[in-house]
């Protein structure tokens, strides 16, 4: 699996989910769709029309990226907005389990911040675990995910890869 | 292979040798969740697996306890919606209003050692303190657990807390947790289970391993285990499921991805500051803050010993003019010991507004705080808002600095006796 995009944009440390939507969102609105457009409102007002302008979009984030409550709304509505990696230094861990289990991809990169700047264009290589950077011409390594966190990508989430092998397949 | 107490446990489930950073699927021993959890774990099984049929009734709890006793319509909708579930699968353990917090009752009636025990609910990792791997995850995992009974891991690495010494009078096993997240900070074990090893814990009550296993999310570890010994088989005896328990402990030379040495003899009683666990100072620092409400109580500290130290420390005494005292006991038994020790009496006496088992103040459900106010609370997260109140502030404390500065209306070590 390879993804391609441009990077949209780059979070600091401990970006947490209340910033990814807020909880006040939370309640009042169970439509995706409209969840979507206060994505990081209230640190980043033009997050979603600029993730809507753009094709394939990624973001990237510093460490504990994801941190705070456990709302799945949270990739979710990244999802939504069509971002189709997440590359970040390191994750918090519920954060990064939703990802893979409605199947976001999720990679962790070392000092990735500091690597790669805004409109970036990179090509993401899963299974090799490298990342290509073709506007600086650069690339870095990434600790590969493991084959069954591949297979649950690949059929875009837990409950695709459960309805589709019925069950765990062990 | 040397292995930690998670790989024993994940290889042991897995019926195979797995080390950190393997991804297993595994059985899942339990799993429960709760009225803010549940509701959207069953329209996942609807709406993802097409089914709504639980994979063992015996196996999967649900609780009303976030919102219990259900403040607002819309909440005792939601306990229907639970209870209709519950009983088309025939399930068998189904918690009411008033029965207690979620953790509380599984580790008084379902958490034993070497078991996976998956929650809906960030707190799971409490029954680590019994020897159990037990983690929290999301609607979508618990909806996958209710259906198929199994659930994915990746192996974690483990970060080796080792705590030394006696802990000083009125010093407790949270202020212990408080402080080593302090110096670890909120993601300083992101992925890891913390193992909580070390004479110092081995001399700690159950009650007082379960604050400190409680807190390992606020570490960001999956889980936090305690390896199991005789005060474990008895605790499991007291709850008639002696035959439950199994010793667990790591091998000598497991390999940990870090560790940290607590030293515990001189510890000062610790606070956690406005709106982060990890803003952590001795109580000290902060004495004489005046607090509008006192909150004991929550998965963290609403057990037995500690409404036994509340009551021994306001015995006699009144709860200040200028604050308000509530406790929450943890579960129903509880409740009811507490009410045949005299506990309830001691505190309703002193002033305290004893209210019915379940989270309650903790995520501000009820008595949510006013604008402005100051509690000090003895639960496990202070963010903002937290107790229903964007402009409010939490403290964190133990029971005991809880107790006497409830006495006091402001922030009061607990060691000193002469000033309360
Ligand atoms: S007492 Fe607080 S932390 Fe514990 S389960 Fe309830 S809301 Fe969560």
């Amino acid at each position: 699996m390879k993804r391609k995009g441009k990077i949209l944009r780059i979070f600091p440390k401990d970006t947490n989910t209340d910033e990814i939507i807020a909880g006040k969102y939370k309640y009042d609105e169970l439509d995706l769709e409209k969840l979507a457009v206060h994505t990081f409102e209230s640190i980043d007002p033009l997050f979603y029309a600029d993730a809507s302008k753009t094709k394939n979009p990624l973001i990237v984030g510093a460490t504990n990226f994801g941190c705070g409550s456990s709302r799945e709304q949270a990739p979710q509505v990244l999802k939504t907005c069509g971002i189709s990696c997440v590359i970040a230094e390191s994750f918090a861990r519920i954060f990064y389990r939703n990802c893979f289990n409605i199947g976001l991809p999720v990679i962790e990169c070392k000092d990735m911040t500091k690597k790669v700047a805004q409109g970036d264009e990179i090509v993401v290589d899963f299974e090799l675990g490298i990342i290509h950077n073709i506007t600086k011409k650069e690339e870095y390594d990434f600790k590969p995910i493991p084959k069954f966190m591949q297979e649950l990508l690949e059929a875009g989430g837990l409950m695709p890869y459960l309805r589709l092998h019925g069950g765990y397949r062990d | 292979m040397y292995k930690t107490m998670a790989e024993k446990i994940l290889s042991d489930k897995r019926g195979a040798d797995v080390s950190t950073g393997d991804t297993v699927i595994v059985p899942v021993d339990f799993v429960f969740s709760h009225d803010g959890t549940m509701p959207l774990a069953i329209r996942q099984m609807e709406s993802g697996l097409s089914t709504r049929k639980v994979y063992d009734p015996y196996k999967v709890a649900g609780v009303c306890d976030h919102a219990s006793p259900s403040p607002s319509e819309k909440a005792s909708n939601v306990h229907i919606f639970m209870r209709k579930f519950a009983k088309e699968n025939k399930m068998p353990y189904f918690f009411e209003n008033g029965d207690g917090i979620c953790h509380q009752i599984v580790v008084e009636k379902f958490a034993a050692p070497w078991n996976i025990i998956i929650g809906g609910d960030s707190h799971t990792c409490t029954h680590g303190a019994l020897g159990a791997f037990a983690t929290g995850m999301g609607s979508t995992d618990i909806a996958a657990i209710m259906a198929y009974g199994k659930t994915w891991l990746r192996v974690p690495e483990s970060f080796k807390i080792e705590v030394t010494g006696t802990l000083p009078k009125h010093v407790c096993s949270k202020d212990v947790i408080l402080h080593t997240i302090g110096e670890i900070t909120a993601d300083g074990a992101t992925y890891m289970s913390m193992e909580f090893l070390g004479d110092g814990v081995d001399a700690m009550s159950v009650e007082s391993r379960l604050t400190m296993s409680n807190m390992a999310i606020e570490a960001g570890a999956v889980t936090g285990l305690c390896q199991t010994d005789s005060k474990v088989r008895a605790f499991l005896e007291s709850h008639k499921r002696g035959q439950e328990y199994r010793t667990l402990a790591p091998d000598k030379n497991a390999t940990y991805a870090d560790e940290i040495v607590v030293e515990v003899e001189g510890m000062e009683p610790m606070i956690a500051y406005p709106h982060r666990v990890d803003n952590v100072a001795p109580v000290t620092q902060f004495e004489g803050v005046d607090v509008d409400q006192v909150c004991i109580g929550s998965c963290t500290n609403g057990r037995m010993e500690d409404i036994r130290i509340a009551a021994q420390i306001l015995n006699g005494k009144k709860v200040a003019e200028n604050t308000r005292l509530v406790v929450y006991p943890a579960s129903r038994d509880i409740l009811i010991r507490a009410m045949d020790e005299g506990l309830i009496k001691t505190l309703a006496e002193a002033g305290a507004a004893i209210c019915p088992p379940g989270c309650g103040f903790c995520i501000g459900r009820t008595v949510a705080l006013g604008d402005g106010e100051v509690a000090l609370s003895t639960q496990n997260r202070n963010f903002k808002g937290r107790m229903g109140n964007d402009n409010a502030e939490i403290y964190l404390c133990s029971p005991a600095t809880a107790a006497v500065s409830a006495i006091t209306g402001k922030i009061t070590d607990p060691r000193d006796g002469l000033r309360w």
